[in-house]
């Protein structure tokens, strides 16, 4: 009898092992079907695929992505590949992961043939590996001068195209609430100050800040802190800091920073004041100026920010109760890209880096509305009205710094984020910033 | 009768025996530790000797480069010290917290219960339990209610709400309860077994010798299962070397809370010498603790 229950129950456990080592794995999620386009995005008709060059892809090659995107944002991707994988009936087989460590493993072993990353630093982790896009079939001619040099390395070898931009130095604020309280939208760094002032006096809060963003924690300080370099210093300054030319506790960046502590850390200033600050998520912080009733006035966010406010509060118009002015005074307009880059150059990746380069890959990524498309036939084909404003300020900015969050290597990204969180809280910050500078030019030096 | 006359055994066939498991151990064990060690010994790509990493402003050891960043430069002497902070701090409360859980439901029906509730975290992911506490801990700045518990309770008592998380040296604190709330209930089961086997002749004569209870426990009871409170100490010693996960979900090291481990995560694809040293430097913390337990199980087996 006892026998028979152990029987049992040692069948059963091997059973239960079998069975979860034949079901399908979810680490990685299955390979992309052609033919489903997401029910919930709006019908917008993907341009003729009768401009696509296969270059010698057949029918049911395979192509392996990978990307960071996943949910909705993955949908808009397949969204923009469908025209692609009609034209050719290529078949991609994507991966979506935001580990960095993931990604190292994978190019180690068997690189995917295209790489969608949100920043360069493959280029300075893998520069053997990647290939450069004119032998791919990219169209260099379509992307402006300063893309294609954040997208090269040293020694002019152009190794990653961007894809997808999203503009930074933007504020958000609500229309209503500046007519409510009499407030012009300023164009230039002092009238800022004095509308923050004014808000202050008026016993309104001015910024809503929010730091926490678990591994992350620190990124929009640093954003902030770099759309107020571009302001006081410009944007061969912020380059500096990037390539190690500028150290990172010179007095303009001291400077920067005062003016940001004196803000963050402040309750009448910033929700919270300090406290407020490092321990408010960043989507929450961006939920604080529309909440109803409101408890600030403007949060200093990406262009993202503004899905996010539409599906937390889906009755809000666009125009009417949110909308975003350039940060008045910067130099230049501070942005994030998501770069396509190649590993192996078969017929199916190069059509797909043609494809995304050309005309029709531009017309597909704006009519998406994936965000902004750098590529410069994207311009004037956006459907959505919040992005072709983006990409008007995206246009008529005096120059373009990448984020620096973006493109310093870890380490040094790490110590600036510690760095904002210590002088927010109150640290000295020369010394914080003296930490970060070792930091720095450990990190850059070669 | 002596084995060797019942079954003739040549002299290689016990190592037959033991040559697939060695061969698994070779693999998985010894051949990563020697590959680590050697890698620490390399530079940040770990294609060239630590020692080209040196340059002529600052001190260096040559190809051991890696190991001086793990023991002196500023972000590492934080982490150690947390590490020892968390050894002294949280192991005595969680054998302690054990110990009393133990000896206090030894004496009441509810036992089960009582046991079951405290042994529960247990049954929790590590990282779970770090996002529990994650929303124990919330605060809301400005004027939104508190959705954390304990900022809610102090909000309802009329007290400021408390940055939990974001308060160098109140957070290492709130870490360490994390970490007591979850093995609290392992400590509690293996010392509650030790105390059940305690004889009970024992303890009736002590009792009748006029001992109190607290002298009971104190000269009696606690000497008696000291070899299983040692067992538990060492195991925790080993985990708190370790401990990752909650440090990693809860702050990522912010706000001088980083640990050992959450720097070699931090560096593993940016600088292999320096993350592979900090993991050396790990094991050889955590070889004392091998050394003492092996000691100890030696000393049972003659004892026998």
């Amino acid at each position: 009898m006892k026998l028979r229950w152990q029987l049992w129950t040692g069948g059963m456990l091997a059973l239960a092992l079998l069975a979860s080592a034949c079901a399908p794995s979810t680490a990685t999620p299955p390979p992309v079907e052609e033919t489903a386009p997401p029910a919930t995005e709006p019908a917008t008709e993907p341009p003729v695929a009768g401009g696509i060059d296969c270059m010698g892809a057949q029918p049911g090659d395979t192509l392996t992505v990978m990307y960071q995107w996943s949910g909705a944002e993955e949908e808009k991707i397949n969204q923009i590949f469908q025209p692609f994988v009609e034209a050719c009936g290529v078949e991609i087989s994507a991966e979506s992961t935001r580990d960095v460590a993931v990604l190292d493993t994978r190019v180690q072993s068997a690189p995917p043939d295209l790489l969608f990353w949100p920043t360069t630093a493959p280029l300075t982790l893998y520069p053997d590996q990647l290939l450069d896009l004119t032998d791919v079939g990219a169209h260099q001619e379509n992307y402006a001068g300063f893309w294609i040099e954040l997208g090269s390395t040293e020694d002019g070898r152009w190794l990653a195209v961007p894809v997808k931009a999203d503009i930074k130095s933007i504020i958000w604020y609500s229309p209503a609430q500046f007519d409510a309280f009499g407030y012009q939208v300023p164009t230039t760094f002092d009238e800022l100050n004095a509308l923050v002032e004014q808000m202050v006096a008026d016993n309104n809060v001015p910024w809503s800040m929010g730091f926490e963003s678990d591994a992350a924690t620190g990124w929009t300080g640093s954003d902030f802190i770099q759309d107020l370099l571009l302001t006081q210093q410009g944007p061969a300054y912020v380059m500096g800091l990037i390539d190690g030319s500028v150290p990172y506790d010179d007095a303009g960046v001291v400077a920067a920073y005062e003016t940001y502590v004196a803000w963050a850390s402040d309750p009448a200033y910033t929700v919270g004041g300090a406290d407020g600050t490092v321990s408010t998520g960043f989507l929450d912080a961006i939920y604080k100026v529309f909440s109803d009733p409101a408890e600030a006035m403007m949060v200093k966010q990406s262009g993202f920010a503004g899905g996010e406010v539409l599906s937390q509060y889906p009755a809000l118009e666009y125009g009417v109760d949110f909308d975003f002015f350039p940060f008045p005074g910067a130099q230049g307009m501070q942005g994030g890209a998501d770069y396509l880059m190649a590993f192996n150059n078969t017929p199916a990746a190069s059509a797909l880096v043609a494809y995304l380069t050309s005309p029709e890959g531009a017309a597909a990524w704006a009519q998406t509305g994936f965000d902004l498309s750098p590529n410069s036939n994207a311009v004037g084909q956006y459907t959505d009205t919040q992005l072709a404003k983006k990409a008007d300020a995206l246009a008529g900015a005096s120059g373009f710094t990448p984020d620096l969050g973006d493109s310093i290597p870890a380490p040094f990204g790490l110590a600036e984020w510690g760095a904002i969180i210590d002088t927010v809280q109150g640290a000295d910050i020369p010394t914080a910033l003296a930490e970060v500078a070792a930091a720095q030019q450990e990190a850059l030096a070669k | 009768m002596s084995v060797s006359g019942v079954m003739k055994q040549g002299r290689v066939t016990p190592w037959l025996y033991v040559l697939p498991c060695l061969l698994v151990i070779g693999l998985f064990i010894l051949y990563p530790v020697v590959n680590t060690i050697a890698l620490s010994l390399r530079d940040r790509s770990g294609s060239e000797p630590a020692s080209v990493q040196c340059t002529s402003d600052r001190a260096c050891w040559g190809i051991l480069e890696n190991y001086r960043y793990a023991l002196t430069a500023p972000e590492m002497t934080t982490a150690l010290r947390n590490n020892a902070l968390w050894l002294v701090l949280m192991v005595p409360a969680t054998v302690g917290t054990g110990l009393a859980a133990a000896v206090l439901a030894d004496r009441v029906r509810y036992e089960t219960l009582v046991k079951s509730i405290i042994f529960m975290p247990m049954a929790i992911s590590f990282i779970g339990a770090g996002l529990i506490w994650r929303f124990v801990y919330d605060l809301q700045a400005g004027s939104g209610r508190q959705i954390g518990l304990l900022n809610a309770a102090l909000d309802g008592v009329g007290l400021d709400p408390v940055p939990w998380l974001s308060t160098p040296g109140l957070t290492n604190l709130a870490l360490m309860v994390v970490g007591l709330w979850l093995w609290a209930g392992f400590c509690m089961t293996i010392l509650s077994a030790a105390l059940k086997a305690l004889p009970a002749e024992v303890l009736e004569a002590a009792r009748v010798d006029g001992a109190t209870q607290w002298q009971l426990f104190r000269r009696v009871m606690v000497p008696m299962i000291l070899p299983t409170i040692t067992v538990v100490t060492t195991t925790l010693v080993i985990i708190v070397l370790k401990i990752f996960d909650i440090v990693f979900v809860m702050t990522n090291g912010n706000f001088a809370t980083e640990v050992i481990a959450n720097r070699m995560f931090n560096l593993i694809v940016t600088h292999v010498g320096r993350s592979t040293a900090i993991a050396v430097l790990l094991l050889l913390l955590t070889v004392p603790v091998m050394i003492f337990n092996v000691r100890r199980f030696r000393e049972q087996e003659e004892m026998r």
